[in-house]
């Protein structure tokens, strides 16, 4: 892993946008392991990784490749994400994937994990379901039973089967990962300039193909580095949150256009496999029901997760307090119902909390910024000079 | 920092075929003055060293070095000048500068080479609303420049032959591609360059009438962006507002082209004092 920080940040891009799994075959290669793909946003990579899988996100092509064959599954009201998700599939790009997990994260996804079955029968392909009950006793006994039929089809594939030992060092070293992350997310916040979102992007984006331990090598590097450039100094940017893109993920142009229009990105929801876990898993007593109690009652407040009307926006708006954020953007992809459907209920809650906010759509292909450039550097504008 | 402190604003606009730079001084008591200003043509070369190069000559004229400046905001393309302290957005910059330039003007008409825009503004020139010309080139400068190199004359002498105009020759005020072949038919037909010019810049001055008036504009609009230096789009503009309706009082300044910059500098400034109240600061130049 290089230290050097344009060369760390350019094998980070690499890695990002690898369509052609070019890593993921290498990996396979080299070690001899099965290569499970999931879909945004959070599968427990803890358990494929205790038993020696290598956890691969599929996030789609981007705008990296031209979608011919993908758009004939989808129509043209659907979201980008699974049309690519197809089309590196029917191009063989996703060959070396053993199985592929589709989490709940809406109808669309799960219809991909039903074409994904026909497409790719010899595959283990499976819709990962989760509570939105979060009653140990109901959620937690089914997503157990969900976690423990995922293992025992990965040791069909030919995965070691999965021991409390191994689950254990597993959480552990995810525990690890965890706070790297949020360690880079608080330099972020105290120190936006030193940390533009777009590299950001790219190191956590990288790994989703990397196994944990060389992404922790990485985050240190990254964190190191940029920690030691002071060349990095701060400009007059007005601190925003960035809200929406925990699915599809916007194009990096996007991200470099939102920092160039005037603002600092001080929290997102962007590669939100991350940081779905809040705090650190415990180790000690039976590892599987901590993975699951933690799932249950220690994750952030998606849109894809059942909240009370009530409470819906709180932790956006306690979120924006959090990291000093004096303004909100919604950036959801078109067409997604989870962050769509509950953009009323977290405006609301913003409004009422004086919170100023814009929003805006896009695809992960989007190319065209600059609508979205004279958006955000008006609402940017506004903040510094108005608020 | 002492509320009437004096400040050093330094303002960066890069629009697509110029760099305009001012240097400022904002004595802290309301009053507010250009202390050196210059605007150069890209010509193909990169704009950041390009604003660069203007800004250190600028600051040189006016005895000061990069560390004297309190803030230096870009506008427009700015985001490329790597040591800026900020950026705002063009509409925003053009408003204050308009009504730095008038403080009567309540609009500006931002013509730019690829762009043209009406701004809204209120009395401290704060953006109320805006329109802009959708993506078609023949309501910008660059389709002037286009019809300038057709015609062999330059740029700087566009607005007075149109001023001699007797007969301007109406032509196309919808596409670019068809006022060009109108523009070769005309002088294939014999009409005068200064004829031709006029009846362009009448064309182009109906479509902004029509921007000013979708933009609800009312009072004195100040003319800002590159085009504000051609008189005779000035003039078109002008007699164009008073015979509709609703006549808007057009006004340009010598430092219209400069106005994207100076509203630069002096938000800025408004920022520094801003930043100050909160206990904040940032150095520009470093």
């Amino acid at each position: 892993m290089s230290t050097d920080l344009q060369t760390l940040l350019q094998e980070a891009e690499e890695l990002a946008f690898d369509i052609d799994s070019s890593y993921v075959k290498a990996w396979k290669e080299k070690t001899g392991g099965l290569a499970i793909g999931y879909l945004p946003i959070y599968v427990p990579r803890e358990l494929l990784h205790a038993q020696g899988c290598l956890p691969v996100g599929v996030l789609g092509a981007g705008d990296n490749l031209e979608i011919i064959r993908g758009d004939a599954y989808y129509q043209s009201y659907i979201c980008h994400l699974p049309r690519s998700v197809i089309e590196l599939g029917l191009t063989g790009r996703l060959d070396c994937m053993d199985g592929m997990l589709f989490p709940a994260i809406c109808d669309v996804i799960r219809n991909l994990s039903g074409m994904w079955k026909m497409m790719a029968p010899e595959k283990l392909s499976r819709y990962l379901d989760v509570p939105q009950n979060f009653d140990p006793e109901t959620g937690g006994l089914f997503y157990r039973h969900e976690l423990e039929e995922l293992s025992a089809d990965l040791v069909k594939l030919g995965a070691r089967p999965l021991t409390d030992e191994a689950l254990r060092a597993s959480i552990e070293v995810y525990n690890r990962h965890r706070v790297a992350v949020q360690s880079l997310y608080r330099l972020r916040q105290d120190e936006p300039w030193k940390v533009p979102s777009s590299e950001l992007y790219l190191i956590l984006r990288a790994g989703v193909i990397l196994p944990v331990e060389e992404h922790l090598e990485m985050m240190a590097s990254y964190e190191a580095a940029v920690r030691a450039d002071t060349t990095r100094k701060p400009m007059d940017q007005a601190r925003v949150l960035l809200t929406g893109s925990f699915c599809e993920q916007p194009p990096l142009g996007l991200i470099k256009t939102l920092e160039r229009s005037g603002c600092y990105i001080v929290d997102d929801d962007l590669i939100q496999v991350h940081r779905w876990i809040l705090s650190s898993i415990p180790t000690e007593g039976d590892p599987l029901d901590n993975l699951v109690q933690a799932f249950l009652s220690d994750t952030i407040d998606s849109p894809t997760r059942y909240i009370d009307d009530g409470v819906k926006g709180a932790e956006l708006v306690q979120r924006v307090k959090d990291s000093r954020a004096e303004g909100l953007l919604f950036c959801a992809p078109s067409f997604c119902d989870p962050a769509l459907l509950d953009q009323p209920m977290a405006v609301t809650a913003v409004e009422k909390a004086g919170i100023p906010w814009t929003s805006f759509l896009f695809s992960e292909n989007t190319g065209q910024f600059q609508v979205i450039r004279e958006q955000a550097g008006t609402f940017a504008d506004s903040i510094k000079l108005w608020s | 920092m002492d509320a009437n402190k004096k400040l050093i604003l330094g303002g960066i606009d890069i629009g697509s075929s110029m760099a305009k730079v001012v240097i400022m001084e904002d004595d802290g008591k309301g009053g507010e003055k250009i202390l050196a200003k210059g605007f150069e043509r890209l010509r193909r070369r990169e704009p950041a060293e390009v604003a660069t190069q203007l800004y250190d000559l600028l600051l040189t004229q006016a005895g000061l070095q990069r560390d004297d400046v309190d803030y230096l905001a870009t506008t427009g393309e700015g985001e490329c000048v790597p040591f800026r302290t900020g950026h705002f957005y063009g509409m925003t910059t053009h408003a204050r500068g308009a009504h730095f330039l008038d403080a009567e003007a309540r609009a500006a008409l931002d013509i730019g080479a690829l762009h043209t825009r009406a701004v809204i503004f209120d009395e401290k020139a704060k953006v109320l609303t805006y329109k802009m010309t959708s993506q078609c080139a023949s309501g910008s400068g660059q389709f002037l420049e286009n019809i300038s190199r057709y015609l062999g004359v330059t740029l700087e002498e566009i607005g007075p032959l149109s001023l001699e105009a007797d007969d301007p020759e109406s032509c196309s005020s919808i596409c670019a591609v068809l006022a060009e072949t109108d523009v070769i038919n005309m002088v294939s037909r014999g009409i005068s360059i200064p004829n031709i010019l006029g009846g362009i810049h009448q064309s182009m001055a109906g479509r902004y009438i029509k921007l000013l008036n979708a933009a609800k504009a009312s009072g004195v609009v100040m003319v800002t962006g590159g085009l504000a230096s051609d008189v005779g789009m000035c003039s078109a503009i002008a007699a164009m507002s008073d015979e509709a309706k609703n006549p808007l009082e057009i006004r340009r300044h010598e430092d219209s082209v400069l106005a994207g910059a100076i509203g630069a500098a002096l938000w800025g400034g408004f920022r520094v004092r801003k930043l100050a109240e909160k206990g904040l600061s940032l150095q520009a130049g470093s």
